[in-house]
């Protein structure tokens, strides 16, 4: 893992109406590193994932990635810059093939190699079926295979683990680490913190759109504000 | 019988091109197009114009009005439709917004050509009919059914055997998931709709030869039937055009051989009988994503 920094997130402000859902979150990831970004649900976790991902604007606030100022910019310049994503809910193009729905993502200018993206998530074999007809488990392998078609640097995952089986999350977790040995840098959003301890120890615990601790792992599950959040006093 | 069977069939084949364009750009916008008729229109009195002042054969017009169309739907598309889809409702303002222009194309339709109905000689395809099962067809229908063929056939093979159809597809599915994987959603759209008009233009260009007399408030009615023709295939749903169109020719010309002084309420019909009985479609899921 290199110290030069990949993302910097600086004050970061999103709301929607008169709920403030990211309020002044900053955070740098470096490159090849894996961050988790936990909390409970309502924290702003995901909506962080759509402003980095440019879904949606910020309302103030920066966004570095390489150094380079890319807040507010749409998703698919977000996508050519390097940037992409998984969704909580995994929405594959269900009428197309799982071939297709690789194939409409495929980017010119990759910032990192993986190969085939379906070899790597082990959807090749189903590869002329519909989206539309897997299991859950296969369309989030889908949804990753998909955000990996861009060849991207850094990814965002979203809560890839939920619903999945423990022997499904080990594999996760070990195509994860694999894609950080090869310069992919990953930030993942996460409800099942065991999951989260087989990635990596630095976490942010976020809560009311607020970044409320960051370090690792073992030191969360000690600090005040954390257990509160968490467990209540 | 048999007549109006095969005449039901080929005119289908035709409302199923109208058709077309209007259910493409609602599938992968989720915009109503109330202009499309008039687009419709402007694609007849093109060949009329074409045909009257140039002696020019309607295919020959047709190819020059596809060039001009495209070239205008593109911007057409950038002057209106992102601003749309920003909007909390964007298929009730696309309501609103295309009905304006549809009555602002009316007007200077009106103006340029006059209101009275015009009409272009329907044997310039030739004037011999052509049997088939027995029954004599005028050559412009027949050409006006190949036309709908080959443009369905262009509709199929961009969809599912070009790279930029095969996106239209997956932003027909899940637009904002298609924007996060890197698919620049507006380029893609921009096409579509551009595609969307060139349809109209299309089956415009074939009205004379099909409808007979055409004028500019003829927009409306057009629009009303492709309405109808899309809803009871399926919004959204190309293939289902094509059915609705073919259901919609065939009880046309049922109506128009055994009730012909009804026939012209078949659209409403339609559109009443399948809004209550399966309002997603024939070919339509229960539920609708829009």
């Amino acid at each position: 893992m290199s110290r030069e920094p990949l993302l910097e997130v600086t004050n970061l402000v999103k709301t929607f109406g008169g709920f403030r859902a990211l309020d002044g979150v900053t955070f740098t990831l470096h490159k090849g590193e894996i961050m988790g970004l936990v909390g409970p649900n309502g924290s702003g976790k995901t909506t962080c994932i759509n402003v980095i991902s440019g879904l949606y604007k910020p309302d103030s606030g920066n966004l570095r990635f390489l150094g380079k100022t890319i807040a507010g910019q749409a998703p698919h310049k977000m996508a050519r810059l390097g940037i992409n994503r998984t969704f909580q809910v995994p929405k594959p193009f269900r009428e197309l093939t799982v071939a297709e729905n690789i194939l409409v993502v495929h980017a010119t200018n990759k910032h990192t190699e993986i190969g085939d993206p379906l070899e790597f998530v082990g959807l090749k074999n189903v590869a002329h079926r519909k989206a539309g007809s897997l299991t859950s488990g296969q369309q989030k392998l889908l949804d990753l295979a998909r955000a990996l078609a861009s060849g991207p640097s850094l990814l965002l995952i979203d809560e890839l683990a939920a619903g999945l089986s423990p022997s499904e999350l080990d594999d996760v977790a070990e195509k994860l680490l694999t894609l950080a040995t090869r310069g992919i840098s990953l930030l993942v959003v996460e409800h099942l913190l065991g999951f989260v301890n087989q990635l990596t120890q630095r976490v942010i615990v976020m809560n009311a759109g607020k970044e409320i601790f960051e370090g690792d792992l073992a030191s969360a599950a000690k600090d005040e504000r954390v257990v509160e959040v968490y467990l209540g006093r | 019988m048999l007549f109006t069977l095969i005449s039901g069939i080929l005119i289908g084949i035709f409302y199923g091109l109208m058709g077309l364009g209007l259910n493409f750009i609602f599938g992968v916008m989720k915009i109503v197009n109330l202009a499309h008729g008039d687009f419709v229109m402007l694609g007849a009195f093109g060949v009329y114009l074409a045909y009257s002042v140039w002696n020019l054969n309607p295919l020959i017009a047709l190819g020059i009005e596809l060039v001009i169309f495209l070239a205008i739907g593109i911007p057409l598309y950038y002057g209106f439709v992102p601003r749309l889809l920003k909007s909390r409702d964007p298929e009730m303002l696309s309501l609103i917004l295309f009905f304006g222009l549809s009555q602002v194309i009316e007007s200077l339709a009106s103006f340029a050509f006059g209101t009275n109905p015009d009409t272009v000689n329907p044997t310039v395809f030739g004037s011999q009919p052509v049997n088939i099962f027995g029954q004599s067809i005028q050559m412009s229908w027949i050409v006006a059914v190949l036309i709908s063929l080959l443009a369905m056939a262009f509709m199929y093979g961009y969809l599912y055997h070009t790279k930029i159809g095969i996106a239209t597809r997956a932003i027909m599915g899940h637009r904002t998931e298609a924007m996060s994987s890197g698919i620049n959603v507006h380029r893609v759209s921009a096409i579509a709709f551009a595609i969307g008009i060139a349809l109209a233009i299309t089956a415009g260009s074939m009205t004379p030869f099909v409808l007979g007399g055409i004028y500019p408030s003829m927009g409306v009615d057009l629009t009303t039937t492709s309405f109808a023709v899309i809803v009871i295939g399926s919004l959204g749903n190309p293939l289902g055009t094509i059915l609705g169109g073919l259901i919609y020719g065939i009880c046309l010309m049922l109506m128009q051989t055994y009730l012909p002084s009804w026939s012209s309420l078949v659209p409403y019909l339609l559109l009443i009988l399948i809004l209550l009985f399966r309002p997603s479609g024939l070919l339509g899921r229960r539920e609708r994503n829009a």
